[in-house]
């Protein structure tokens, strides 16, 4: 455990030592502005550059290492992934009432009013035409 | 295996170490002679930092891991 923490700050030194690197040029004033770069920059800039990559890659494997111990350990308890549930079948919708029964319903009613109609005629005698006598004037006749 | 990754990666850090020190005599922008530039003297400190620095880690890992080997073998043996 001990060796793989020591060498994750070693790498992670070894980043900022490299990033360093890259700019020391500018920094320490040895590349002029507005030139090629010299070669003082080339071979710092690169092997700044080498340096920072290593040292990442030397950082997240030791990071990863240490994740690993930690887990073995039980220090770490990995959460098990949570499996999505798979949505619910939703049930076709009932089919609607076919117009058959939709007659067979209403039927009584037109029955109903059939006889209410033949009755309104037997008992006044009088024809209602449309427009002419109100449905209320009838039923007050009665 | 990660943290063999890592070591190696150490090593790699180390040789990057003595390529700094050797780099301003190798390349050429130090003369022989003269009076250290800054970026000699630059390059002189960062790569004997990382020299040191990677030195270290790599002999702590070597013993630790040595020591786990041991480890390994006492509980073997009883």
């Amino acid at each position: 455990m001990i060796r793989k923490f020591v060498g994750a700050v070693a790498s992670a030194l070894a980043v900022l030592a490299g990033l360093w690197l890259m700019i020391a040029p500018w920094a320490l004033g040895s590349q002029p502005e507005n030139r090629d770069w010299t070669d003082i920059t080339t071979s710092e800039f690169w092997t700044g550059l080498g340096v920072a990559v290593v040292g990442l890659v030397g950082a997240i494997s030791f990071a990863l290492a240490i994740y690993e111990d930690l887990v073995v350990r039980g220090a770490v308890v990995v959460k098990p992934r949570r499996v999505e549930p798979e949505p619910e079948i939703v049930p076709a919708a009932p089919p609607q009432a076919s117009s058959a029964e939709l007659a067979a319903l209403l039927a009584p009613l037109v029955e109903a009013l059939r006889e209410d109609m033949n009755r309104t005629d037997r008992a006044g005698g009088e024809h209602r035409q449309n427009g002419r006598t109100t449905l209320v004037g009838v039923e007050e006749n009665r | 295996m990660k943290a063999k990754l890592g070591a190696g990666a150490l090593v790699v850090l180390f040789l990057g170490g003595l390529w700094l020190v050797a780099a301003p005599f190798a390349v050429g922008y130090q003369p022989r002679g003269a009076e250290y530039a800054d970026a000699t003297v630059n390059d002189l400190w960062v790569g004997g930092g990382l020299i040191g620095l990677t030195f270290v880690a790599l002999v702590v890992y070597a013993a630790d891991a040595l020591r786990e080997l041991a480890r390994r073998g006492k509980h073997a043996e009883s």
